[in-house]
Formats: C-alpha cells, structure tokens, sequence
C-alpha cells in the first residue's frame, strides 16, 4: 500500500514539474510529457525494478547482503562494452547494444566468479570484484582519454547512469528483455530460498548449488545488461532495494522479496530522477550520482542496524575475548585473513 | 643492506629506461644530450620533459609505496592500502573539488596539495567512523573501505559534472597519468615526500611494534593509539602528495608493501626504505611501460592521440596481483 501511493505521488511529480511546469488536467495533451516526461518515467521504473530484481538474486544465490551488480564487475562490464564503440566510433546499430552489455556483463561476472571461487566466503567475492571492477573502470577511463570532449561528456554521463533524453525507443528496447527475463526470474526464485539455507543443506535437499549459483547470475545479467545499455549503470540500486525489502518484510523468504524489490528499485529510481532532473534546472545530474549518494549511506546503516544481530558482512564484530574462545558463528567456508606469516604476532 | 643496494641499482636503470622511452629520441640520442651534447630540440625534450617526467614518477611511486606499508602496519592489516581505505579516493576529490570550485588550479599545485591532503584525511575518517570498531578484522575493513571509496568516487562525479570545464584534463588524472610533469611539480613533491619519508622512517620501529599486535606493543611500553594517529597522519601526507603530482596510481600502495615484507622481512627499518625503491621502481617501470606501449599502439593504428595511461596499466596488473594476494592470504587462515 505505501509502495502504492509512494508511486501514484511519484508519478504525478513526474509529470506535472519541470519546465514547463504543467497542471494536472492537461497532462495528457502536452507533448512534453507524452513524449518526455512519460517515457522517461516508464523507463524509471522499469530500470529500477529491473535493477532491485538483479540484486536481489545475486544476494540471495551468493548469501551475500553485498553482492551487487557494481561490486561483482557486471554492471562496470556492462558498460565497458556500450562505451568502447561509441569511443572508437565503431557505428553499432542499436539493437545490437544490449548484446554487447550483456557480453560485457558475462565477462565481468564470470571473471570474478572465477577468481573468487564460486563457494568462497562473501568477503572474498567482494574484494575479487573490486579488483576486477577498478580494472575494468580503468580500461574504461584510457577509453576516455581517447575520446574527444564532446564525446568526454556524453560518456561521462552515461558512465554514472542518466535518464536524459530517453524516449519510447528506448523503452519499447526493453520488452524483449525482460520477456525473456521474467519467466527465468520466477522458475529461479524457490532455488533461491533453498540456497539461503547454506551449501550443504541446498545440496541435501538435491540442489545443484553450483548450477544454481551460474543460473541466477544468468539471470541477474540478463536483467541488468539492457538497463546498462539504455541508460547506463545506475549505482547501487540494486544494492539498496533489496535491503528495504528484507528490512521492511523480515519474515519473509526470497520468493516473497523478490516483486517487493522490484517495486523498491522502481521506486528508488524514480525517486531519484527527479532532483537528478531538478536540482540544478537546467543542467541535468546523472541519477547514478544521486543513488550513488543516497544509495551507500543508507544502505550502510542498514547493515549495520542488522548486523546487531546477525554477522555482518565480511567476518564479524568480534570482541577480542570472543575472538580466542568462541568459535565463530559465520558460514564455514570463511576463515580468518591473517596477517602475513613472518610477523603473525601469536593469534594462531 | 645488500638487497637495498641491488634494488637501487635496479631503481636507477628503470629510471634510465623511462628516460629512453618515448617517440621521438633514441637512447643514443638522450646518451648524447646527458653527456653535454645534441641539439637544442633533443635538449629540449630531454631535461625538460622526460627528466623531470621520471623524477615525478619515481617520487610518487616512493611516497605510495611508504604510504602502503605505513597503512598495512598501523592497521594490522595486509589488505589496507590507500585505494582501499579512502584515502586516494578522499585526496582525488579534495583535489577535484578545489579546482572545480576555483579554489585552486592546475597552476597553483601547493594549494591542490593541501586539498588533496584535507581530502584524504577525510576519506580515511570516514572509513574509521564505519569501521572503527572492527579495525581487527581486515577483510570487514577492506569492505568498508570499498564502500567508502564508492561513495567519494560518486561525489567526485558530481563535482565534475557540475563544473566540467576540467573534465578532459581531470579524467587522465583520475587514472594516473605522467603526462606533461614539468620541473615545477617536482619541486614541489621532493621536499613533501622526503619530509613525510624521514617521518615515516623515524616511526619504523613503533610501526614494528604494531604489526605484532597492541597487547605486545603496549606491553612493551609503546603508547598505540598515538603511535597510530601519527602513522594514519604520514600515510595520508604522503599519498596526497602523490596524487596531487601523478593522480590516483591504481593499486601500487596496496601491493608494493607485500613485495616490500617478502623481500626484506618484517624490520621496517629497512622494509620502509625498501617499500620506497620498489614503488619508485614500480611506478616508473609502468610509465616506461606504458610508452613503450603507446608507441606499439600508435604504429598499429597509426593514430597520434593514443596514449596509454600509467595508471591504467598499474591498474591492470595491480588488479591480477591483488587476486593472487586474497588469495594466498585466505589459504594461509587459521
């Protein structure tokens, strides 16, 4: 119900501010919110809710409350492989742009996995995608010393994720997509609850947890890959989204989070899109930069307000005391990174 | 002292290889520019460009790998570095956003130092507001700091987008770049970085200390939390002072302190002076690199305007490196 009117408020903020400012009654004669604004909403949510769907899956099928799109390399893949032909001014016709975000989504993904392990503790996975995440943007900034200025702006702000100047095109890209992407997502959810439970508890219950691990990265890809090629990597919505939606249902399981993170995502999105659109009238900021801004902090706080209870990622709040008696309460796969071996001061 | 030596030695004929890198001379050419000879153009390009290039980087690349072994003893930690703490990020937007707000220029590098350096100091505060309580566990730090890093990248953006004047400029800054170091930003970054070097080296042994562990350290008399802040402090000078000169170098502060402790032990007394040749030799052995492949690019594309940035290609490496680092780390857990 709030995600209901939250919408139905965002909605008309939309389309009714702006320049020019437009009353409700005659929104649906003026060209600049048929053909503008409306689309661009549209655009929004399905984005948003495209992007809170991916995050969730990649949590969820790597039990990993950090796993996102920009910490895995996917969405920096992404995006490497929509701006390296604008670069090198290579003409791709359009339809052929989500396939190259999707090729560049696989291989940023599928080089983490690979270098983190596909079991690997969540921290490991993490830290092997920032890796692998700087070097792809750093692959991505030499391809920006090679553009011209103009082209400089145009990427730069595609780079962060920007909703300027879409039109239905754009949107209508997006069905085939998400076609294929929908029915995936609902033969992957119960899987996903399974694999919440641990490897070995999955694999009782006749779960191939490896080739569920790689179909719902599958799937994660196929859904950020066509939002990547409309309108860049937006940060950390999928990071975000899926956080509200545990916080906000904590009872519930994967099948039951999922629709609620997509209406999250949506919601952010949208919700960010319009002081991207607004706050500095009349330049437009890239709503990557206000998730980005928005998105880290709160979702700090929300782990670290779960993490009272549960290990939080990455090891846990460990106590000196607790550290040398306890044992720890994390997943098995994780140990403990010790310092290097000629001066591991005694904790073994 | 022997493997110092040999280090240095091995510092000073990278350096000569940077020297020689390039288009337009050949090392027979800059011989006979550096032994008094050649013409005004091959002079030209040889003290004041390539020389002073090679300082700048042999300098940054001293000041980030220091900072990096600073960082990873103070914090007990051999995944700290200053990429992954919020330090190079914070000091790239101090920077980004004084010039973007006119406070200072490219011309005025004293006051893009100083920016750079309240920046860092407030990425890396940051990152201990969040982490302060678990500053023991390395990978939960590490975490942290990614997300710290992610949050200071975006406001850097967003600096850039409002002012974006600078954008062309700024962007090979972003990556770590050699390009165009004249004298004038060598004479600023010799005497910060040999200051905050002597700091770092006087701290060596309380560092020494912290890296077994602050029960040993205070048992044995040392006070840890101001040995610490002094440490955080030269850590964060030093790499602001590399980033105002060279830009954010991707991963060579993270790295350079493994080589460091692997080659030379545990001692910083002489890890430290250590850490510093290998970053200078690392740095500069990237630039060298990095022309050597800019020109194989440029003669298969025939393209002018390529040219690969230093950062990138430290990126790149530091990035596979860093893989086998996680790694080796984890196998070696309790």
């Amino acid at each position: 119900m709030a995600v209901l009117c939250a919408l139905l408020a965002l909605a008309v903020g939309a389309l009714t501010l702006g320049t020019p400012y437009v009353p409700l009654a005659a929104l649906p004669h003026e060209f600049v919110v048929t053909e503008l604004r409306l689309p661009r909403l549209v655009l929004a949510l399905v984005a948003g809710a495209c992007l809170g769907a991916a995050g969730l899956v990649l949590q969820e099928a790597l039990r990993n409350p950090l796993a996102v799109p920009e910490m895995l390399g996917v969405s920096s893949g992404a995006a490497l492989g929509v701006a390296a032909p604008l670069v090198l001014a290579l003409s791709v016709p359009l339809a052929v742009q989500p396939l190259l975000a999707l090729a560049g989504a696989a291989l940023g993904g599928a080089l983490t996995l690979l270098a983190a392990g596909l079991g690997r503790s969540p921290s490991a996975v993490l830290l092997t995608g920032a890796a692998v995440t700087a070097a792809l943007q750093s692959a991505l900034l030499v391809l920006m010393v090679l553009a011209d200025q103009l082209d400089l702006q145009l990427i730069y702000r595609y780079l962060l994720g920007s909703l300027s100047a879409r039109t239905w095109h754009d949107v209508t890209g997006l069905w085939p997509w998400l076609a294929v992407a929908l029915p995936a997502l609902a033969l992957c959810a119960p899987v996903l609850s399974v694999l919440r439970l641990g490897d070995d508890d999955a694999r009782a219950l006749g779960v191939r947890v490896g080739r569920a691990r790689l179909a719902a990265l599958a799937i994660a890809i196929v859904l950020i890959a066509p939002v990547v090629a409309v309108c860049g990597p937006v940060a950390w919505v999928g990071f975000l989204a899926p956080q509200l939606a545990r916080r906000l249902r904590p009872g519930a399981d994967a099948v039951r989070w999922l629709p609620w993170s997509a209406a999250w995502g949506a919601v952010i999105v949208a919700c960010a899109d319009l002081p991207a659109r607004l706050a500095l009238a009349p330049v437009e900021t890239p709503v990557g930069a206000w998730t980005a801004l928005l998105g880290v902090p709160a979702g700090v706080a929300l782990l670290r307000a779960r993490g009272r209870g549960h290990p939080p990622p990455g090891g846990g709040r460990r106590t000196r005391s607790a550290a040398v008696t306890a044992p720890r309460d994390a997943d098995p796969g994780e140990r403990r990174t010790t310092a290097l071996p000629e001066t591991d001061g005694g904790t073994r | 002292m022997k493997r110092l030596l040999i280090l240095a030695l091995a510092v000073v004929a990278v350096g000569c290889a940077d020297l020689v890198a390039g288009r337009a001379l050949g090392p027979s050419d800059v011989w006979r520019v550096l032994s008094g000879g050649g013409d005004p153009l091959a002079r030209h390009i040889v003290l004041e460009l390539r020389l002073p290039r090679t300082l700048v980087a042999l300098g940054a690349g001293a000041c980030l790998g220091l900072a990096g072994t600073v960082l990873q003893a103070a914090l007990r930690n051999p995944l700290a570095g200053p990429e992954v703490t919020g330090v190079t990020p914070g000091a790239v937007l101090g920077a980004v956003a004084a010039t973007g707000l006119g406070l200072a220029g490219w011309e005025s590098p004293a006051a893009v130092v100083a920016a750079a350096m309240i920046g860092g100091f407030a990425g890396a505060g940051l990152l201990w507001l969040l982490a302060g309580r678990e500053a023991d566990d390395p990978v939960g730090t590490a975490v942290y700091g990614v997300l710290v890093s992610a949050v200071l990248s975006g406001l850097t953006a967003m600096v850039l987008l409002v002012a974006p004047g600078e954008l062309g400029s700024v962007v090979q800054w972003l990556v770590g770049s050699t390009e165009g170091r004249v004298w004038d930003h060598w004479t600023l970054l010799w005497p910060w970085a040999l200051l905050w070097a002597l700091a770092a080296w006087t701290l060596a042994a309380p560092l020494t200390l912290l890296r077994c562990g602050d029960e040993q350290a205070a048992a044995l008399g040392l006070r840890t939390g101001p040995a610490r802040v002094a440490a955080l402090v030269c850590a964060v000078a030093l790499t602001a002072g590399a980033v105002a000169a060279v830009g954010a170098l991707g991963f060579v502060g993270l790295l350079v302190p493994h080589l460091a402790f692997a080659l030379f032990g545990a001692g910083l007394r002489v890890a430290l002076p250590g850490a510093a040749l290998l970053g200078a030799g690392v740095v500069c052995g990237a630039d060298a690199a990095a022309q050597w492949l800019s020109r194989l690019l440029a003669d298969m594309t025939d393209t002018d305007r390529l040219s690969v940035p230093t950062g990138a290609l430290t990126t790149g490496v530091g990035a596979v490196l860093l893989l086998l680092v996680a790694r080796r780390s984890r196998e070696e857990g309790t």
